[in-house]
């Protein structure tokens, strides 16, 4: 497996089973947990009353950053996710979310089709897209204010100087806490639109490898021409200059230092149409799994070479062995004891 | 940190089937077969780099044959072969260990030319380590979709498991998965937990005997206080799978119209079940022509109908546990006598606690009144020993209480007992962290506290 | 093979095979025991023989300790970076963990080496000298060959990864 799925496996299952079992006539009964990347989790369970009708509610460590992205309060996401979700045949948003969670969807078998069901194992992306989505829209006003492209030195150094008035970058900065050392900045300007992830290892061995990981996704671009339409890629240990005004300066820490940051530019051609926004976002919101998953592989992958070495070290030094067979054909003056046993002196 | 919330994941690696799923759910989110589709060498199968995550549109919504729960490990090769080999990574050099399948989409692809399947755990016990550890690569990422540093992980192990393989699993999650907390315990151990969701069970003590029968093998596993005695286990070579054949060897004789490991595998699963005594039930057969069942085979485009009559199977297939040489002729012991040999091994102190706590676990003990004749036989058993001894004696024993527990979680037995212990509030004190690991190293895992429940 | 290793390996291989001349040889100060006189705290100075040490480089060396009955043998792998050290690390913690088919393989290297061997007279009566000391220098060869592989490995696959995510980029 290369990549990862933007859509839930088990979510998707699950309703297929809810599916099938209501079409033969036994609906099941559920109160299942389901997990997903960054503590995010599901729960599905039923109507009491009523077996057909299911309740999705999710809980992720993302959500209250999410509704702080968003000047209007909490609305903002609410009637995001609403719009994507109602249109879609047998769902409801639940009238309010179930305890412990932070969005419950209700959900009628009977109505249920298969493209519904790719659609809910996709609620995390939704979520998760929501800031992208408010960028997006900025960055449709911010383009039309100022048509004539801006150099990114011009934006750079009013950034720097603090000069936030001028017109052509915006000061709005969406921040996604997804997890617990590890951000998500998203920048929308007047030419492009900046996601900055914030990365930290807690492991030794994944800080190297995450770094030679990272160091890659800067030069691949470079490197290969059939992806130089791919969002330019850019790898820092400080903060970049976007976050400078926005990062609180008083954590001079120690943990700061293992921190890196990694930056993604987006040209209005990632995110021209609809289409384009979905594929873009959903890789991006799986960009911290992706690599993350990768070191992962190359470590396991590292375990059976050193698998495969320790066995064939083993063979030279049994190589080394006296063979029994040998010894008593060639030297047959081994003194042995009356059990067989060599003598030792 | 926040993993607090974090359910933990369980994980239940048997021969044949593997269990996924995360604590406090009452059943696995995954079964399918512990199996592992890798690509061999130099594949001739299409080069071309395809690509299969853009969107979520791409996964055809029902009918998708491994969204299935699989109840049984063999591959019947009617699975939908096409959709997965669009998608072979091995056109990059380098890239090998990438490309692999596990569970059923495993069957699948190990039906083109490009890939060679095998099952890395053998009789319980891993045997290739490099496979199994992609196996779990893929659980966690792809059917889980957990990222293995927020959850804490339950593993199963089976009884006198080495400490070596112990060893060789904590390297593989702390140092590849950098997993954040770790905890082994043993197969028996959490089948026992799992009948405490029974009504008959009053006390949540770990000790019992567990008779854990899957299809390739039978244990008779005595516990006690949560410890395996390992000197008094018991095998048995009737499992699930032998019962699959002898209902096909009846179909067979019989010349039914379908024959199939398929058919006699439905046929065990829906019509079988255990009575209390052969040859009334013979009559009971005779006399009563509804007993009798049919059984209608579809094939796969529901076009054709064929019609298998089901018969004396229903309660003789079960039965070769209770008389084996209907069946076979090399192993005849009967398992209550097993069961009777299994707990006189074990410390007298023990004894009367083994009789009066049998637990039940694994597919094959499924079958309808199956806990109940296994009592009714143990009980002969045991009172004919007693009333030899009052007679010896001239004593009047106490008496043993014999009582085999049967519960709605049998099937997955393991895996629920795992699913309960790993919701307790207490779980994470039991498990090895991370930390733990770094400081020790692997040999930590030797060493679990046992829960204690009470 | 680089100029400077021929030398260096055939360094090591002649002292290695001077040093393998083990006697069995029991304690004189407990009673019935027979330990490697290296590992223990010595009195008796005449036990120890002039430990050599083989140096390629800084980061490469060789340090043989022999005794009457016992030789350990620490080497130094080269480790020219942050990856190099880690991979090393890794490497060496997953030989020690199987020490037990190494026979030869101390669990713990000696203080400032990357990994220790400890061959007794034990192992000389049961090996042949001269194929064990073709082990010690396959494994010096090989350890490098496998970091340095491991090391390319994690740069090609990184660079895939990264070649991959970036192409779902490509509309």
């Amino acid at each position: 497996m290369l990549h990862l799925q933007s859509s839930n496996l088990l979510i998707q299952k699950t309703f297929t089973e809810a599916l099938e079992a209501n079409k033969s006539g036994e609906p099941l009964t559920f109160d299942r947990i389901i997990s997903d990347f960054d503590y995010t989790n599901f729960h599905v369970s039923n109507d009491p009353e009523n077996k057909t009708q299911l309740f999705l509610s999710v809980r992720t460590k993302a959500w209250n950053s999410i509704l702080n992205c968003d000047s209007n309060g909490s609305q903002g996401v609410l009637s995001y996710l609403a719009a994507k979700y109602t249109k879609l045949a047998g769902i409801t948003v639940a009238g309010g979310s179930e305890s412990g969670f932070d969005y419950t969807l209700a959900i009628d078998l009977n109505q249920l089709t298969g493209e519904t069901i790719v659609q809910l194992s996709l609620l995390k992306t939704n979520i998760m897209s929501y800031p992208f989505y408010l960028a997006f829209q900025e960055f449709a006003t911010l383009s039309t204010q100022n048509p004539t492209t801006t150099t990114v030195t011009v934006g750079r150094f009013n950034e720097e100087t603090g000069n936030v008035s001028s017109i052509d970058v915006s000061s709005t900065l969406y921040t996604i806490q997804y997890r617990d050392n590890e951000n998500m900045f998203i920048k929308p300007s007047n030419d492009r639109i900046t996601v900055i992830f914030e990365t930290f290892f807690q492991d030794e061995t994944d800080k190297v490898f995450g770094k030679v990981f990272l160091q890659e996704f800067v030069d691949a671009r470079k490197r290969n021409r059939d992806i130089q339409s791919a969002p330019q890629v850019i790898f820092s240990t400080e903060p970049p200059l976007e976050l400078q005004n926005h990062l609180p300066k008083n954590n001079e820490v120690n943990d700061e230092a293992s921190k890196r940051f990694i930056t993604f530019v987006l040209f209005p051609r990632h995110f021209a149409n609809d289409e384009l926004q979905f594929k873009t976002v959903s890789q991006l919101t799986l960009f911290r799994n992706y690599f993350h998953y990768h070191i992962k592989c190359s470590k396991a992958y590292m375990h059976s070479r050193m698998r495969y070495r320790v066995d064939t070290f083993v063979k030279v030094l049994n190589r080394a062995k006296i063979d029994e067979d040998d010894e008593e054909n060639g030297n047959t003056e081994t003194k042995r004891t009356i059990t067989g046993r060599k003598m030792v002196y | 940190m926040s993993y607090l919330n974090n359910p933990a994941v369980v994980m239940d690696n048997g021969t044949g089937l593997t269990k996924l799923g995360f604590a406090g759910n009452d059943s696995p989110s995954w079964i399918f077969p512990t199996a592992i589709a890798t690509s061999q060498g130099n594949s001739t199968a299409s080069k071309k780099m395809t690509t299969n995550s853009t969107s979520g549109s791409n996964v055809t919504g029902s009918g998708n044959p491994y969204f299935g729960n699989s109840t049984s490990a063999t591959s019947f090769n009617n699975l939908n072969s096409s959709m997965l080999l669009s998608n072979n990574l091995a056109g990059k050099r380098g890239t090998e260990d990438l490309d692999f399948y596990i569970g059923n989409e495993a069957l699948i692809a190990s039906q083109g030319p490009s890939y060679s399947l095998s099952y890395p755990i053998k009789h319980g016990q891993v045997e290739n380590w490099d496979h199994m550890e992609r196996f779990w690569e893929n659980s966690i990422f792809k059917y889980l979709r957990t990222e293995p540093e927020d959850h804490f992980f339950l593993l199963t192990e089976p009884p006198l498991n080495p400490p070596e393989n112990r060893e060789q699993v904590a390297e593989i999650f702390f140092e590849s998965f950098n997993c954040a907390g770790l905890y082994i315990a043993v197969q028996a151990v959490l089948a026992l937990a799992a009948s405490w969701t029974s009504s008959k069970v009053t006390d949540r003590s770990l000790t019992g005997t567990v008779i854990d029968s899957g299809d390739g093998v039978t244990h008779v596993i005595p516990v006690a206080e949560g410890f395996v005695i390992g000197s008094a286990i018991k095998n048995i070579p009737i499992a699930g799978r032998d019962i699959t054949l002898f209902i096909q060897q009846l179909l067979r004789e019989r010349g039914e119209a379908d024959t199939s490991l398929r058919t006699a595998e439905r046929i065990k699963q829906e019509y079988c079940y255990v009575c209390p005594d052969i040859v009334k039930e013979f009559n009971k057969f005779d006399k009563n022509p509804d007993k009798f069942a049919q059984f209608i085979v579809e094939n796969q485009e529901k076009t054709q109908k064929k019609v298998v009559d089901v018969a004396y199977e229903r309660f003789l297939a079960p039965e070769i546990f209770f008389n084996p040489e209907i069946a076979s002729s090399d192993f005849l012991t009967p398992l209550p006598t097993i069961v009777d040999h299994t707990i006189q091994a074990c410390p007298i102190d023990v004894r009367k606690a083994l009789y009066n706590n049998i637990v039940l676990s694994g597919g094959s003990t499924m079958f309808k009144d199956f806990g109940r004749r296994l009592q009714r036989d143990l009980k002969g058993i045991v009172n004919n020993r007693i009333a030899l001894s009052e007679q010896l004696s001239g004593t009047k024993s106490t008496g043993v209480d014999v009582s085999v527990i049967s519960h709605r979680k049998q099937r997955n037995a393991v895996w629920f007992g795992g699913s309960l212990l790993a919701q307790t509030a207490e779980f994470k004190s039991y498990c090895h962290t991370k930390q733990d690991y770094d400081e020790y190293g692997p040999e930590i895992v030797r060493n679990f506290s046992l829960f204690n429940m009470v | 093979m680089s100029q400077s290793l021929r030398p260096y390996l055939t360094a090591v291989r002649y002292s290695l095979e001077a040093a393998l001349t083990l006697t069995n040889f029991s304690s004189q100060e407990v009673e019935r025991h027979n330990r490697p006189e290296i590992e223990v705290p010595n009195t008796s100075a005449e036990l120890l023989l002039q430990p050599m040490h083989i140096a390629r480089s800084e980061t490469e060396q060789v340090l043989i300790e022999p005794s009457v009955n016992s030789v350990r043998i620490s080497l130094m792998v080269k480790q020219a970076d942050e990856i190099e050290q880690i991979l090393v690390h890794k490497f060496t913690i997953f030989l020690e963990q199987r020490a037990e088919a190494f026979h030869i393989l101390r669990r713990v290297p000696i203080k400032g080496y990357s990994i220790s061997f400890l061959i007794t007279n034990k192992h000389t009566e049961s090996m042949k000298t001269g194929k064990l000391v073709d082990f010690i220098i396959e494994f010096m060869e090989e350890v490098d060959k496998e970091i340095s592989e491991m090391k390319l490995f994690l740069n090609a696959r990184a660079r895939f990864v990264a070649n991959e995510y970036l192409g779902e980029f490509v509309y």
